[in-house]
This record gives C-alpha cells, sequence and structure tokens, in this order.
C-alpha cells in the first residue's frame, strides 16, 4: 500500500537510460511514491523520461559519477521532513522492490542503521563469471568491509535511516564511493546488516556494468583516502 | 653502501607520508615551497659544482654525481606526481559540489514552479 511506505524515499542514479527508466520507475513507484531520480548529465533525454512518471527529477548540468549522483540524491531527498529511509535502487531494472521492502522492513523492526543487499547467497551461477571474480576480489581487497561481515560491498541496493543519510557524504565521485561507503560505516559506527537479494542481469544491463580496469582506479583512490587521515 | 640506500628509500617514503598528511594545509604547502628551493639550489649547485655531487655521490654510496642527481629527480618527480593528483582529486570533489548545488537549486525551482511534488510535501 502506498501510504505505508510512504517515509521511504527512493534514490535513482540515472546515466543515459531512456529506454527503460519510465518502466522501471512506474513500476517501483506502486509501491513507492517517492523517488527521486538524479540525471547524470545524461544525453538521451532521460530527464524527459522522468518527467513523465511523476517521480522528482534532479538534473547533473555535467556528467559527475554514480557516487556523486547518490550524494545529490541523498541531499534532495533528506531535505524532506517526512523522509526516514533511503534505498539507492538501479535505473536500469536490476534491482528488486520487493528487495527493497524486505529491507526497509527490516530498518522499521531491527536495531540497524543501514542494510546492503548481497548477491552471494544460495544459487549464485547466475552472476556472469567474471563478474563473480571481481566481486569477490574487491571483497578480499576490503579488510574493514570483511570485519563488517560484508560478502558484496559493491552491491548498489542499500537501504539506510535518517541517522545515515544525515551523515552521508560521499567525495568520490565515481564507482569509489561503493568501499568509500564501508569506510563511513565502520568510523560513524553504522549498525549494518546483509539482505540476500537477485540482481536481474539482462542483456541491456550486461552492457554496461563496471570494467575490471576501473578496479585499479577505486583501489588506488582508496588507498590514497586512508593515508590521508 | 647497501645500507644507506635502503635507509634512503625509507626516509622517502617518510617523507611522502609527511606530505600526504599535510596536504591542503599551510604547513603542507610551506614544506612544498622549501622543498622546491631546496631542489634548485642543489640543482644550480650540481651544474656549478658537480665534482662537490661526485663527492656527496661517493659518501653516499652512489656511483656518480650523476646518478644522484637522477635519483634526486625521480624522487622530486615522485612528489610532483603526487602532489598533483591530490590537487586533482580535491578541485574534482570541489566541481562535484558545485554542480550539485546548481542541479538542486534548479530542482527546487522547478518544483515551486510546477504544480508537481516538492521534497516538502511528498505523496501519501
Amino acid at each position: 500500500m502506498p501510504d505505508s511506505q510512504s517515509d521511504v524515499w527512493l534514490l535513482v542514479p540515472v546515466y543515459n537510460e531512456a529506454p527503460v527508466i519510465a518502466a522501471v520507475m512506474t513500476n517501483a513507484m506502486q509501491t513507492f511514491p517517492n523517488v527521486v531520480c538524479v540525471d547524470d548529465g545524461s544525453r538521451d533525454g532521460s530527464a524527459d523520461q522522468i518527467l513523465t512518471t511523476g517521480a522528482h527529477l534532479v538534473r547533473h548540468p555535467v556528467n559527475l559519477g554514480q557516487g556523486a549522483a547518490v550524494q545529490t540524491g541523498v541531499e534532495y531527498a533528506r531535505r524532506s521532513p517526512g523522509a526516514q529511509y533511503f534505498v539507492t535502487f538501479d535505473a536500469d531494472g536490476q534491482h528488486q522492490v520487493d528487495d527493497v521492502l524486505r529491507m526497509v522492513h527490516r530498518l522499521r523492526t531491527e536495531p540497524l542503521d543501514i542494510v546492503v543487499g548481497t548477491r552471494f547467497h544460495g544459487d549464485v551461477t547466475h552472476i556472469p563469471k567474471l563478474k563473480r571474480v571481481v566481486l569477490k576480489t574487491a571483497v578480499m581487497l576490503s579488510p574493514r568491509g570483511r570485519r563488517l561481515g560484508l560478502t558484496d560491498s559493491h552491491n548498489g541496493l542499500r537501504a539506510f535511516n535518517r541517522t545515515v543519510a544525515m551523515g552521508m557524504d560521499i567525495t568520490s565521485n565515481g564507482m569509489g564511493h561503493a568501499p568509500e561507503i564501508v569506510e563511513m560505516i565502520d568510523e560513524k559506527g553504522w549498525r549494518v546488516a546483509e539482505e540476500p537479494v537477485t540482481i536481474l542481469y539482462s542483456d541491456y544491463s550486461m552492457a554496461k556494468g563496471q570494467s575490471l580496469l576501473n578496479g585499479v582506479n577505486i583501489v588506488f583512490d582508496s588507498a590514497v583516502r586512508r593515508n590521508r587521515r | 653502501m647497501n645500507v644507506i640506500k635502503i635507509l634512503l628509500i625509507l626516509a622517502v617514503i617518510a617523507l611522502l607520508m609527511l606530505l600526504l598528511r599535510s596536504h591542503g594545509t599551510t604547513r603542507g604547502g610551506a614544506y612544498v615551497k622549501i622543498g622546491m628551493v631546496v631542489f634548485l639550489v642543489f640543482a644550480a649547485y650540481a651544474v656549478v659544482r658537480p665534482e662537490d655531487v661526485t663527492w656527496v655521490a661517493g659518501r653516499l654510496g652512489v656511483g656518480r654525481g650523476t646518478d644522484l642527481v637522477l635519483y634526486a629527480f625521480v624522487v622530486g618527480f615522485g612528489f610532483f606526481a603526487i602532489s598533483t593528483y591530490l590537487r586533482f582529486k580535491e578541485l574534482e570533489l570541489k566541481y562535484a559540489r558545485l554542480a550539485r548545488a546548481m542541479a538542486l537549486n534548479e530542482a527546487d525551482r522547478r518544483d515551486q514552479q510546477s504544480t508537481g511534488p516538492s521534497p516538502d510535501s511528498p505523496h501519501g
């Protein structure tokens, strides 16, 4: 029922997703009435598509990266006094509304500040092999992540409460925001739990995806950030 | 001889850490400027009195004076590269925050203009 989820805000970074964004948003908004899409400098008319759905729209004047888009979404949504829960949600249909419902329910009922999704549960054969290797490597390279018991630190599906939203300060603009969030969880003492989720890999969404080489950038940036404190 | 080389490498790494930590602060900026002046003086000196450089190199266990100059150049370049990288990251962050402020302003204007949704009056 829409009313019971009106204190939840979906935060959707969007970069060139015009073919699917309207459908994905319309579907999500049947359950979650409050959605903010952050158009990160798309050049394919994504913004116009978003405006047809009734979702909130914030447009970056230039492309900054997914981390920056998430931070913008958080800053927009947290201004609403009624916003209690925030969920980063993919624009391409990879994330499931049911997973979000479960994660938000856990935030409501358990002593948790942030719930992150994990792909590593049960049968993982649907995840492309190379991607599995890359993800596991990313987890291995993060001692903080392991200490916090996280098995999928680069999972984009994260639900968190207002405490986390007010303290969220992502400074890495690109995909390096994933380890940065793990660092924040560790440093600010946010109570974190994992929830098994299903990521739907379609041909469309697989065509994008993070390159292995970008992993080099992410690891380097993390190391520099650590040594600057 | 090899022990001195190891010590030098450790000293360089220590200096690097120091630079990283004080980067962006006025203290760090001062260190960098001092470093640049020292480096330039050393370079000028090496041109004027290369035999002195060779002597110093010998004391440090380095083969030739030119080798010493080369090492100093490599280290200087390393500092420059890291410093530049850090400045870029900071600029990137400022740029992102500026773009974000513009985006949020524009969104507020659009929200107020249309009869559509705004963060202060959500659906439901």
